[in-house]
């Protein structure tokens, strides 16, 4: 995994991160590797840096030590003004809350990305409602997001990463909000439509039935990846039964 | 990018367009104050520029009377305490010079009034102005001529002999029938066309500069509170555009849309309004002067500084406000957070307020000491300055000694953000303190130009003769204003006495003393000048004399011993222009008795206690018809037409009741301005706050104690900062007044248009956050919790 031939191999990658706030250290040399295609959970306990972690990956934030590759190419190291631009045509982002603009109607969330990469209007919106129908929230077009429920919010925000057809996607605790039902639908439709389109999706979560949705699961403790599980089968299995 | 700014503008939902309405509504009134201004500046320029033509200076008039220019005789004449300028005008020749206003010159018998002199003519009965001007009215006088729509002004036309001096043709005196204003008549070849040299004219584009700067300020304040309106709100949103991919120029540019739409509504929907008041405002005469709608107009240059400054200022503002803020795809956050107020933020207060107190230290009776001036600047700046550590300090008081939640949470707030809390107040704080320094010192500076005996005299006229008038003249003049319904008179006489002799006549001894002419003021019996009388020899007025029941008739003007029938009376004062002085008393029981026949002594002198203001007018009527001031006057000196003693203290006293009004006026703005941005300031801080106070409110906290939060927040630092301006400015202007005003002078008290416009302004600003609870009940009911608690689900 270390290897030049396997770091190519690799859609996205993170070695020996470390990222502080003030004095608090967030991550200690954090190191993990996406494949394209593939669906990763992170998981770990509340504090442990898994969303610190995340948000190095996309390249929101920069690490104080260490390097972050994204196909291939030095993220850390890369201007805000680049790093502005791959979040706008290579990554899509679904969070627990406050992703969506809540002045803007369902339509226009999921259309910003691509008006915002210049793409016509008209064919911004076709390619905006063509996600919200696939989502089955097409008669929401013209709600503003407070209008919707969270699942519904969580669809919009799920449509809106995947419009502008993403490498990757970072969904950090994508159901925190949601009750259980209408967060294994959310999860439903977005591994689904992840795999469908071959996008990455790099997922952070403490919620093992989510994990569950994943191929691999990775665990961060103390601002480390402690631990990498492997295929996420079985805990998929478990927790289905749980369920 | 500006699509999309423009659509998160306008097509954001009610309450992002509440908040650009908001905002556009504040800058409106901020705008069409401002406009104002400048409309009132740029009339008063116009007014300061425009040809002087009653400053026109005419030579002698030559004996024989030449054949070109024309006879000119400008005076002033009153009604009902406003001024009527008054031309007397006869043409020598053709080509003689037009006044400004007119196309030709009347002819005699003829004259042309201004509009509003005219509408008095019309409306106001002869026997109380219109005897006053001989003649029919031929047309009314244009704008070019007049200073505004209120001025009184008449041009008379006459033949040259009618206005020739008596030297040059004599014309027919104290016929008690034909007025002929002779005296003063000068020859004049050309109309002058400089401006008129005012002295105040200076101080009062000084007072326009202070009074744009008083409202500019808080109006810049206001506008910046308007942009940042619901900011915490507005950078969430930034935050997740900037998630999405938008770049930090993206964001510059939303922020910018949004700021310059509201304000560029504001500015035009300001423009719409002043348009609207500009008739209110032309009747306003807020310097004295109502000018005519077509002066009261910004300059084109104005106009586009509104239109496009203050959208300008406005985007200006919302950069700098983003440059405090990091915004991240994650959120925002402050770039540093905001250090306390420390105490050095007191030290251009301080500055100033030596600087202010060693001017007042070099200042006399006399003058104010130069260093007054930037002192009161500089002390303005430091109490802006200083007002952010006075609202920490008052936090940190109000935290300690007040108890209960909802002083704990503003307390915290207050702390938390002084400068802010203490920006929303800045505009009333500034208001607060101008107006109490000009309530203090202009009633002061009033005050020391009234005796007490002044309001007993205030509905008494005084006309006096020169040498007087002969014995007979001077009987059938006090007949008729006898026959006056209404009016009480008073006369004073004095003997003619011969001065000087003819030269090589005699021993040179002359009379005992004279008084001056025309009622200049005079120093007492005996006076001075006299005039060269038929024979060569210079003659004067002996010791004036008044009845003892005349004298008790006034009342404060003295008394005579008892058991006397008239006595000689020391009436120079009387004819000074200052009430301080002409209200002393002229006779004591140790005036000299006088003996003589009354019948035979020249009349010098009228006072005539009038009962209403027509009785007033009917008198000066009578007297300008009867005996017109011009036959007193000097040569070439303007006549002083009789007045009452309260109209004496009225001109005296105008200039500073106009800085009064000046200043109130600023006030006023200043406070309305700054009531807006305290009410933008609030609202905002509500939708800032929807999410704490929502989460308060679920948690049990009444609505009333969220309501004292607010409240609270504006009243700790506004009550704090209004006590120390207000004080400050009590004190300074009471030193002020105590250095200014002779000794012995009583110290005054705030006048009651003071009490007024504070408590106003303060009852506004309250009853504005009082308005705003509503909309804080509202927006934390239980029915928003789940989009505050569970956004975006």
């Amino acid at each position: 995994m270390n290897s030049p031939v396997a770091m190519r191999a690799h859609l996205i990658e993170a070695r020996d991160v470390a990222k502080s706030f003030g004095k608090t250290p967030a991550l200690r040399g954090a190191s993990v590797a996406v494949s394209p295609g593939e669906i990763l959970a992170v998981m770990g306990p509340s504090g442990s840096g898994k969303s610190t972690l995340l948000h190095c990956l996309a390249g929101i934030f920069t690490p104080d030590r260490g390097e972050v590759r994204f196909d291939g190419q030095r993220l850390d190291t890369l201007g805000e003004a680049e790093r502005t631009k791959l979040r706008r045509t290579a990554f899509g982002f679904v969070f627990q809350f406050g992703q969506l603009v809540p002045e803007l109607t369902t339509a226009d969330n999921v259309a910003l990305p691509l008006l915002l990469n210049r793409v016509r209007r008209r064919a911004a919106y076709k390619t905006a409602q063509a996600w919200l129908d696939r989502l089955g929230i097409a008669d929401k077009g013209g709600n503003r997001t407070g209008e919707l429920s969270g699942g519904e919010a969580q669809r919009v925000a799920v449509a809106r990463a995947l419009a502008v057809g993403p490498k990757v996607i970072f969904a950090d605790e994508p159901t925190g909000s949601l009750d259980s039902l209408a967060g294994e639908k959310v999860m439903d439709l977005l591994t689904g439509l992840a795999r469908e389109a071959g996008t990455t999706v790099v997922l952070v979560t403490h919620d093992a039935r989510v994990a569950a949705y994943a191929d691999r699961v990775v665990m961060v403790r103390d601002g480390q990846v402690s631990g990498d599980l492997g295929a996420a089968g079985a805990q998929v299995s478990a927790a289905k039964a749980a369920r | 990018m500006l699509r999309l700014g423009l659509r998160l503008t306008l097509r954001s939902g009610r309450e992002a367009l509440v908040r650009l309405w908001i905002t556009a509504a504040a800058v409106a009134v901020g705008v069409a104050l401002l406009l104002g201004v400048l409309a009132e500046f740029h009339a008063f320029q116009a007014n300061a520029n425009r040809a002087c033509w009653s400053c026109t200076a005419g030579a002698a008039v030559p004996s024989p009377l030449p054949s070109r220019g024309e006879l000119w005789n400008d005076s002033v004449d009153f009604y009902q305490g406003q001024t009527i300028t008054r031309l007397d005008v006869a043409p020598l020749g053709a080509g003689a010079p037009v006044p400004p206003g007119i196309t030709r010159l009347p002819g005699p018998g003829q004259y042309y009034a201004s509009p509003a002199l005219a509408a008095l003519l019309r409306t106001v009965p002869a026997d109380q102005l219109g005897d006053r001007f001989p003649g029919h009215m031929i047309g009314t006088i244009g704008e070019a001529a007049l200073n505004g729509a209120n001025d009184l002004v008449i041009y008379i036309g006459y033949t040259p002999a009618a206005l020739a001096p008596a030297a040059v043709s004599p014309p027919a005196k104290h016929a008690l029938a034909t007025p002929a204003p002779a005296a003063g008549t000068t020859w004049v070849t050309s109309i002058a066309t400089a401006p008129p040299r005012e002295v105040f004219t200076p101080f009062f584009r000084y007072a326009f500069g202070v009074g744009v700067l008083a409202v500019l300020f808080p109006m810049l304040v206001l506008i910046s509170t308007a942009t940042r309106l619901a900011a915490d709100r507005r950078e969430e949103r930034f935050a997740a555009l900037r998630l999405v991919g938008g770049t930090p120029a993206d964001i510059r540019v939303i922020a910018s849309v949004e700021s310059v739409v509201s304000a560029f509504c504001g500015a035009v929907t300001g423009v719409v309004i002043f348009l609207l008041v500009r008739p209110a405002l032309a009747g306003a005469a807020l310097i004295g002067t109502r000018y005519f709608e077509s002066q009261l107009t910004p300059t084109a240059w104005g106009y586009l500084a509104m239109l496009a400054g203050v959208p300008a200022a406005a985007a200006a503002a919302a950069l700098i406000s983003l440059r405090r803020v990091q915004v991240s795809p994650l959120g925002v956050s402050r770039r540093a957070k905001p250090k306390p107020p420390a105490i050095w933020r007191l030290t251009i207060l301080v500055l100033g307020l030596a600087l202010y107190l060693y001017g007042l230290s070099k200042t006399t009776h006399k003058s104010i000491g130069a260093p007054a001036y930037p002192g009161l600047l500089v002390t303005m700046i430091g109490l802006v300055v200083a007002g952010p550590w006075l609202t920490s300090v008052a936090s940190r008081l109000f935290g300690r000694l007040t108890p209960g939640s909802s002083a704990l949470l503003a307390a915290r707030r207050l702390a938390g953000n002084p400068k802010g809390a203490f920006r929303s107040v800045t505009g009333l704080v500034l208001a607060v303190f101008l107006g109490t320094m000009v309530g203090t010192l202009v009633p002061a500076v009033n005050a020391a130009e009234v005796t007490p005996s002044e309001g007993a005299l205030t509905n008494v006229l005084r006309d006096s003769f020169g040498l007087g008038l002969s014995p007979h003249a001077g009987a059938r003049l006090l007949a008729g204003l006898d026959a006056i319904k209404g009016a009480d008179v008073y006369p004073i006489y004095a003997p003619v006495v011969t001065l000087r002799p003819p030269a090589g006549s005699g021993d040179g001894k002359g009379g005992s003393g004279s008084r001056g002419p025309a009622g200049g003021p005079g120093g007492g019996n005996p006076v001075s000048k006299g005039e060269q009388g038929a024979n060569g020899a210079l003659v004067g007025t002996g010791p004036s004399v008044m009845t003892c029941s005349a004298l008790r008739g006034l009342g404060v003007l003295g008394r005579c011993a008892p058991g006397l029938h008239a006595v000689e009376v020391s009436d120079g004062n009387l004819y000074d222009d200052n009430p301080m002085y002409n209200t002393q008393p002229i006779a004591s029981a140790s005036s000299p008795p006088y003996t003589g026949d009354l019948a035979k002594l020249n009349l010098i002198t009228v006072l005539v206690r009038v009962d209403r203001p027509a009785t007033l007018e009917r008198v000066r009527t009578y007297l300008a018809v009867n005996a017109p001031p011009a036959d007193f006057a000097g040569g070439g000196t303007a006549p002083t037409p009789p007045r009452t003693f309260g109209e004496t203290l009225q001109i005296r006293t105008a200039r500073a009741a106009t800085l009064e009004r000046i200043v109130y006026a600023a006030a006023a703005l200043t406070l309305i301005v700054a009531g807006c941005s305290l009410a933008v300031a609030v609202g905002g801080g509500l939708v800032d706050r929807k999410r704490p106070f929502t989460l308060l409110r679920v948690s049990g906290a009444p609505v009333g104690v969220l309501s004292r939060v607010v409240l609270m927040e504006a009243a700790v630092p506004l009550l704090a900062a209004t006590v120390v301006a207000a004080g400050i400015a009590y004190g300074t202007s009471m030193w002020a007044f105590v250095r200014l005003a002779p000794a012995g002078t009583a110290i005054p008290r705030l006048g009651s248009d003071y009490y007024y416009l504070m408590g106003i302004g303060l009852a506004l600003a309250f009853g504005i956050i009082t308005v705003t609870l509503p909309l804080l009940r509202r927006m934390t009911s239980p029915g928003n919790v789940r989009f505050e608690l569970a956004l975006p689900g």
